[in-house]
């Protein structure tokens, strides 16, 4: 568990640097035209901000989604599949009761940790996820 | 012309990404210069809104993207069509039309 609670920091903090860097390309343009265009830097600082809208928000928005679809998660949903195909696999194999029953169990476990992550997956809202305000 | 500018309809962003990155990939920055270059400016955006959008349709798997060097030697992330976001825009494309059509005979009806 404290793997994957590492490697999720990993991920996060990478991602979240990788928008922050993308996003400040994206403000530096603007400004880099409006700077073109006659205005002062301070003058075109402002017009660029206006422009993109509150970055703070907008990079909370963009790590959240990418969370979603991180390499934990992925790695966390194929160790579900393999729960669960080695709990079918134990499951067909065996013939003595109590060995099917960890076979059950196996399966069982798989499901419930699938369901889980695909509910959490489904609603984006509770850490920190905003509405965007427009388009 | 700034009061006559109007908001983007709900759900035909992705539509106009998906339609800007068929010619070609292209970085945010770009992306969002080329739909206000194409609607002469009279949609009334903010740039930063774009992002979401991108990495939600990433995450649907309709677009991929890759760092690379934009034209003034700066690291940008460049976003491309894939096979699925192919298809999607066609199939967002036909949607569309179909709408616009519709409202259009409605309009001319009354």
């Amino acid at each position: 568990m404290k793997i994957a609670g590492l490697l999720n920091r990993f991920a996060r903090n990478k991602t979240a640097l990788d928008v922050d860097e993308e996003l400040r390309f994206h403000v530096e343009m603007l400004e880099r035209k409006y700077k073109q265009h006659g205005m002062s830097t301070s003058e075109a600082k402002t017009a660029a901000a206006k422009r993109f809208g509150n970055v703070e928000r907008v990079k909370r928005q963009c790590v959240a989604i990418s969370r979603r679809n991180s390499l934990p998660q992925r790695m966390l949903k194929t160790i579900t599949i393999l729960i669960a195909l080695t709990g079918l696999s134990i499951r067909i194999l065996s013939t003595e009761y109590r060995v099917a029953r960890i076979g059950h169990v196996l399966i069982v476990i798989a499901v419930c940790a699938r369901l889980l992550i695909y509910v959490r997956g489904l609603s984006p809202t509770p850490r920190n996820y905003e509405k965007p305000e427009c388009w | 012309m700034a009061n006559e500018r109007t908001d983007l309809m709900q759900g035909t962003l992705e539509l106009l990404i998906l339609n800007t990155l068929a010619r070609e990939s292209m970085h945010g920055y770009g992306i969002v210069q080329r739909i206000h270059e194409a609607a002469e400016d009279l949609l009334k955006v903010e740039d930063g809104s774009l992002y979401p959008a991108l990495y939600r349709m990433q995450e649907r798997g309709w677009i991929k993207s890759e760092w690379g060097v934009s034209d003034n030697n700066r690291r940008a992330k460049f976003y491309k069509l894939t096979r699925t976001g192919q298809k999607q825009l066609e199939a967002q494309r036909a949607n569309w039309n179909r709408i616009s059509k519709a409202v259009s005979r409605i309009l001319q009806a009354t």
